[in-house]
């Protein structure tokens, strides 16, 4: 039986706000008089979203902002009722929606600790259990009599993270909390959700614009787009989907090189006049197949004299994961470019990359000093697509690289080899 | 209201927790402390004390100021946690957002608070008794029930009023006005006896005067001021027939106020 049932779920809010005393009294009068009423405009913050979640799943909920995600979460938690449909939820629900809601300043630590356990409807007996623990993983031991209008943020989000990730629940609504605290403490948290989830099998709903985290924790994933379920299935391809929609979206939103670009930096020396990706027969490309021989093209306007100019691309991800950067340092040696417009190509043999979005970002220094003069993320998005001409092997399915890798088993006891196959998969 | 019982069960550790912190929180970073909950009845009672040599209220056998400060600890409990709990849901909006749980809890809290300085103002009650020598009778037994009576007056008001504060700010506003009129409309600065021999005695109003009086006591506090006095200064039982007119009107609008906020709660979170 599944733990979760959202039947065909729509939430609706009426757009403008909550008028005056004096326009309600007309609106009763009108009411009254039988008068049709000006109604305020509607607006779905979900639609017709219908599904199940098993006990024991994992299930990512994604989708650009205003999508529903939130909306969605506090149905479940029983803030707030559909419009139409239903929401079953069988077991005790522990909302993580934000941690540290109900965290109060003048409160210590220690109080702190038994006001939002309650709120969270821990049992005090269970709490005094946990109290040490709690602490513990807050890291909070010299500071827990102490008020919490005192403490960093850092420690406050530790501690509501803490007490929040100790509820004895059959379901965990995750929204956002993940990333809390300093980078050591970031890894801590995600730990603790690993071992809930995975250890304790504990049926969690997990709410993040951080698709890789949803990627990696999940085993299902809804996508939701204007408040409707747009795709749902298995992590690896809903994530994908969500990329590739987003980088259709950044497209649309920006014809220009320039509008683009992100974290941008230029002195005014050098300017970007375009950027290309040329396949190996010199057609300009987007969807690059699967290790494939390319050649970027840049084309620069220099206004300045550069003097020892060096060039550099790199790619990045949809979310700025910097994989790899390359730069002509060695390969071309300039004393000095004078005005005017020039071209740089860059050939990159079997690009090594996984199918997925990816983006370029290109920068040029100028001098021994490395002086930036220009520098621009997200310059130019490209697609990896795998086909039947260049299937991924099946044996680097995850991550953004293929390893050049041999395996062996080297000591034989008692094994018996297969015949070899030539087991190559299209992903 | 069979629910609301059970709720009330479920959730007693959150009501506690809650109102301690209502209470740590009002006392905290104040040196006086919790002692600041009895600031205001005693210098209302020395004020009436002192209004009273000017025009003179018959207080009968009990000295005024012990009358009046048994007469003004009911009252500003009743004031104080329907004022408050009409603003109590509003006031927790970050915790509705966020967080479900029956959000009677917020009220029910609020009367919990104002329950323990309650309590409070008995030592001080206590000392008043001891100074004048008035011992409590039996009769004090009462007080359990006119208290818990009391509660419920006052979330007939609150329950409902907390509801439609959500919608319109403008209750919260308002509330603390009437309530501060209905004062001078409760036998807090002169005795329900006088009002009773004024109307049912000397039949003051003419052939209206016991509409009148019925329409008097159909102020709960009315009733339950009277019976604070009776039972702790006069060691008499409370008197039923002035407390029954509020019992009526509280036993029908309390139900009421109960399932119109419990109508209106499942859209807390998305108007607060």
């Amino acid at each position: 039986m599944p733990i979760i049932e959202v039947n065909h779920v729509t939430k609706e809010y009426r757009l403008g706000q909550l008028q005056s005393l004096k326009h309600t009294l007309q609106r009763i009068a009108a009411r009254l008089r039988g008068q049709p009423l000006p109604e305020r405009p509607l607006f779905k913050a979900l639609d017709d979203v219908d599904f199940k979640v098993e006990a024991g799943e994992v299930l990512g909920i994604i989708g650009h902002n205003g999508a529903g995600k939130s909306t969605l979460l506090k149905m479940l938690a029983q803030i707030s009722v559909p419009t139409r449909g239903s929401v079953k939820v069988h077991g005790k629900v522990a909302p993580l929606i934000e941690v540290g809601a109900g965290l109060i300043g003048d409160l210590t630590g220690r109080e702190n600790i038994f006001l939002n356990g309650a709120i969270l409807g821990i049992p005090k007996a269970e709490i005094r259990k946990k109290f040490d623990e709690i602490v513990a993983f807050a890291e909070l031991e010299e500071f827990i009599d102490t008020p919490l209008k005192r403490y960093s943020s850092g420690m406050s989000v530790r501690l509501g993270f803490a007490i929040a990730t100790s509820i004895d629940a059959d379901i965990l609504i995750v929204d956002e909390v993940l990333a809390v605290g300093d980078l050591a403490f970031q890894r801590k948290c995600f730990d603790r959700m690993e071992e809930m989830i995975k250890r304790q099998g504990k049926t969690v709903l997990l709410v993040s614009h951080n698709i890789r985290q949803v990627e990696r924790l999940c085993s299902r994933v809804l996508l939701l787009d204007h408040g409707r379920i747009d795709f749902a299935g298995e992590p690896r391809t809903v994530c994908d989907r969500f990329y590739t929609k987003n980088d259709a979206i950044i497209a649309d939103n920006s014809k220009s090189l320039s509008s683009i670009a992100r974290n941008t930096y230029q002195t005014g020396e050098i300017e970007l006049v375009s950027a290309t990706i040329l396949d190996s027969t010199g057609h300009p490309i987007t969807r690059i197949p699967y290790k494939a021989d390319i050649t970027i093209v840049m084309r620069f306007k220099i206004t300045n004299t550069l003097r020892t100019p060096t060039f550099g691309a790199g790619i990045h991800t949809t979310d700025f994961l910097y994989l790899t950067t390359h730069n002509s340092e060695q390969q071309v040696t300039l004393e000095f470019v004078d005005k005017g417009e020039c071209e740089i190509h860059c050939h990159i043999r079997t690009l090594p990359l996984l199918p997925g979005p990816y983006s370029w970002r290109i920068g040029v220094t100028e001098g021994d000093a490395a002086r930036t003069v220009f520098y621009a993320e997200n310059v130019l998005h490209f697609q990896i697509v795998a086909d039947s001409n260049h299937p991924v092997p099946i044996t680097s399915r995850q991550g953004f690289f293929e390893l050049d890798a041999n395996w062996s088993f080297e000591s034989e006891p008692n094994v018996k080899h297969t015949p070899a196959v030539a087991g190559r998969a299209v992903h | 209201m069979i629910q609301a019982a059970k709720n009330l069960i479920t959730y007693r550790e959150l009501l506690a927790v809650l109102a301690w912190k209502n209470i740590a929180l009002r006392y905290k970073q104040a040196y006086v402390g919790i002692a600041w909950a009895v600031f205001k009845p005693i210098t209302l009672m020395l004020i009436f004390t002192l209004v009273k040599s000017f025009v003179g209220i018959d207080s009968g056998a009990i000295p005024y100021p012990l009358l009046t400060f048994a007469a003004l600890m009911p009252w500003i409990f009743f004031q104080e946690a329907t004022a408050d709990g009409v603003g109590s849901v509003v006031s927790n909006a970050h915790l509705i957002r966020k967080i479900y749980f029956p959000r009677e809890i917020f009220p029910l809290t609020t009367v919990i608070t104002k329950l323990v300085e309650l309590g409070i103002n008995f030592v001080i009650l206590a000392g008043l008794m001891a100074w004048y020598g008035f011992m409590p009778t039996a009769e004090a037994l009462w007080l359990p029930l006119i208290i818990l009576y009391t509660i419920l007056a006052s979330l007939s008001i609150s329950l409902i009023g907390a509801a439609m504060n959500v919608y319109s700010r403008d209750v919260a506003n308002v509330l603390p006005i009437l309530l501060s009129l209905m004062m001078y409309a409760s036998p807090v600065i002169y005795p329900l006896a006088l009002v009773k021999e004024k109307l049912l005695v000397n039949q003051a109003a003419g052939e209206w005067s016991g509409t009148l009086y019925t329409l008097y006591t159909l102020n709960p506090m009315a009733g339950i001021i009277d019976a604070f006095q009776q039972t702790l200064l006069h060691g008499q039982p409370p008197d039923f027939s002035a407390m029954l007119p509020g019992m009526v009107l509280v036993t029908i609008l309390l139900p009421i106020g109960y399932m119109v906020f419990k109508r209106a709660e499942a859209y807390f979170a998305d108007v607060v």
